[in-house]
């Protein structure tokens, strides 16, 4: 049988396709000579040659900050207004396996009775069209929490690389209507897949026990999270560039007339996070926002929503500034 | 669209000084609708707006057994706060809830409860005094014990002369070492102390308390000392939040997110807990 092939030299036909009918393509591009996932308009733009983009895709459904509400002011009157949601139909190009998975747990966390519509309905309106990895680095750990460059779990669209073409196997309903509605930019034809580069597991590292050490409290105030964690200096980076972290602040802006209420990007690193008016904090200490973050990933997204809260994608040890690995922690708590 | 983070807008329909920097709202919802609809139950919290400056997080101190408005009480501490505090009868400010689990007070039928306060943690378990008060015949004997820095720091002063000149309320006042003036008639002492010695029966009682997290902490040794039951005492936790609906990461005990399965937990939870609150 024939596969569905989307030829490298048709991709601009793709993103034109895209963006004609008025949708978003975002996909890895270089910009101050690192490959991060921005808003594209030709196919020039995309790299190619890259791992994994320095940003998590997830800023396109969740952005950095966002208007939730606007309210004016007047002598006698405040006036306060919901506003609409930006939610383009967007086409996030060139993910990969790992951080497509992040969207389970993502979609979990912000439907958790409340629906947060502001993720939700980008979310819906996004098709994750995935490439798989063929090349990778020491940071990379996806095989180790059970994914490899072979998993769909998130994706919509997933494409192996092949000499000039990708071919394309549309995983969800989803991605079979993108494919659709696409359809004279994908060919039929026969391609020989490149091989995908599987990360090596770690072999000291067993998540299940990870888990189960996290679910058992005594390790809460054991000495290891200080000495495995001390050093961390609370830039927070680790979390802004996980596909997983959402923790969010909510701020007012503007003058004494008007304004605007947002959701904006905050991080369980930084001191002040959970610090009451009162000055009691119940996380002194980095070691413990350390362990949070820890915990948030082993222990509250398995335990509360069977999802994953790490993806294996490496990108907190890429761009640590104190070369904190996670994996180091997780080995220790695999003993 | 359902726009979860999005206020209700109420008016500021009376205002109480309650001790320096703290002081009371009485609010109602601007939308005629909801002032008939809205319910909540004892124990819930909400966020409350200053419009330009952000969301605070504060119980709501009413009780829901008086309808078509609510009662806040907060202490100027920050920027919401502050803001809060600027605002005058007639102002409009915002208001989003309720939210949280509550004190099943239904459960309490027939049972002594015993009331343990400390500074402002004295707004949560006013609106379950209130709620009890006013089903009064529901419930056994009612012990409040609350305690302030100082004589100036307790709230509603008005309310616990009333609790008690009230015959079917037995109230136990008490400021910290120091903090008492020469016509002070209550007790001296850490609200702990005061509770060893009120020592109220465990029997066929419940305990409700709120404080800050190191008097919480000392309030349920005393009360397991006394012998109540960890099931049976039931505390508020005031984590930091900031949406209130499990979003955004704040409130966290663990796994536990206060918002939404607190604020209102069992000593025999709290145990079961991780130790980060
Ligand atoms: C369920 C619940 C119920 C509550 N009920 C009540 C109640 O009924 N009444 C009440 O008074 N309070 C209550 N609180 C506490 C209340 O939410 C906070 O005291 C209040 O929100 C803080 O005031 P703010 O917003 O003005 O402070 P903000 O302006 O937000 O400032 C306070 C925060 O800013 C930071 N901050 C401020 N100053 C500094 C500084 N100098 N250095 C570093 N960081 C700083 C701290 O992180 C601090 O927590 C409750 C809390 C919870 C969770
Ligand atoms: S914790 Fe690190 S490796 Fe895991 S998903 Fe987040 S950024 Fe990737
Ligand atoms: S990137 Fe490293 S130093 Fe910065 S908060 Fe994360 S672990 Fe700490
Ligand atoms: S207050 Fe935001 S998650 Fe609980």
């Amino acid at each position: 049988m024939a596969d569905k092939i989307l030829k490298k030299a048709g991709l601009g036909a793709l993103i034109e396709s895209v963006t004609g009918k008025g949708g978003r393509f975002v996909a890895p591009t270089t910009d101050s000579r690192q490959v991060v996932f921005k808003k594209v308009k030709s196919a020039e733009e995309v790299a190619t040659d890259y791992i994994l983009a320095r940003n998590s895709f997830k800023e396109f459904l969740f952005p950095q900050t966002e208007v939730v509400a606007e309210f004016t002011m007047s002598k006698d009157s405040v006036d306060m207004k919901g506003v609409e949601v930006y939610a383009p139909q967007t086409v996030v190009f060139g993910a990969r396996p790992c951080e497509a998975a992040s969207l389970a747990g993502m979609r979990a966390l912000f439907t958790w009775d409340f629906i947060d519509e502001f993720y939700t309905k980008r979310e819906e309106n996004t098709v994750v069209v995935t490439v798989a990895c063929t090349k990778g680095d020491d940071a990379c750990f996806c095989t180790t929490v059970n994914l490899s460059p072979e998993s769909t779990e998130g994706t919509d669209v997933y494409l192996r690389e092949a000499a000039d073409s990708y071919i394309v196997q549309a995983v969800t309903e989803k991605g079979k209507k993108f494919v659709e509605t696409h359809a004279a930019v994908f060919s039929e034809g026969n391609a020989k897949a490149e091989p995908l580069f599987m990360p090596e597991k770690i072999a000291n590292i067993d998540i299940a026990k990870v888990s189960a050490r996290l679910k058992d409290k005594t390790h809460y105030d054991d000495k290891v999270w200080a000495r495995l964690t001390s050093k961390c200096i609370g830039c927070g980076a680790c979390t802004f560039v996980c596909p997983t972290c959402r923790c969010f602040d909510i701020v007012d802006e503007g003058t004494a007339f008007e304004g605007e209420r947002r959701k904006n990007w905050d991080s369980c690193q930084y001191d002040t996070f959970t610090l009451h008016a009162s000055g009691h904090n119940p996380r002194e200490h980095q070691h413990q926002r350390w362990r949070n973050r820890f915990m948030c990933k082993f222990h509250f997204y398995p335990e509360k929503f069977s999802s994953k809260g790490c993806v294996g994608c490496g990108r907190c040890i890429r761009v640590c500034p104190v070369r904190l690995d996670i994996t180091e922690v997780m080995e220790e708590f695999s003993k | 669209m359902n726009n979860i983070y999005l206020p209700n807008l109420v008016t500021i329909e009376d205002i109480y000084e309650e001790a320096p920097d703290v002081r009371s709202f009485r609010l109602v919802f601007k939308d005629p609708k909801l002032r008939d609809t809205f319910e909540f139950k004892t124990g819930q919290f909400g966020l409350y707006s200053a419009f330009g400056l952000g969301e605070s997080t504060f119980c709501i101190a009413s009780s829901p057994t008086r309808k078509g408005y609510i009662q806040c009480t907060f202490r100027k501490s920050g920027r919401v706060t502050g803001g809060l505090a600027q605002l005058s009868i007639g102002d409009t400010m915002g208001f989003r809830g309720p939210y949280g689990n509550h004190f099943p007070v239904d459960e309490w039928k027939g049972k002594n409860i015993v009331f343990i306060a400390g500074g402002i943690g004295l707004p949560p378990v006013r609106s379950v005094i209130w709620n009890v008060l006013d089903r009064r015949e529901d419930f056994g004997n009612i012990t409040i014990v609350y305690g302030a820095k100082t004589v100036a720091d307790l709230v509603y002063k008005e309310e616990l002369k009333h609790w008690e000149e009230r015959g079917d309320v037995n109230l136990v006042q008490a400021v910290d070492p120091g903090g008492q003036t020469p016509d002070w008639k209550g007790s001296v002492g850490f609200v702990p102390t005061v509770l060893k010695e009120a020592a109220p029966k465990a029997e066929n009682s419940v305990a409700v308390t709120c404080g800050p997290p190191i008097m919480i902490k000392f309030v349920l040794n005393t009360l397991l000392e006394l012998g109540f039951e960890e099931g049976s005492v039931y505390t508020t936790l005031e984590n930091r939040m900031k949406c209130g609906v499990g979003k955004c990461g704040r409130c966290n005990v663990g796994d536990v997110y206060v918002c939404k399965e607190g604020p209102v937990y069992t000593a025999a939870e709290i145990k079961r807990m991780y130790n980060d609150f």
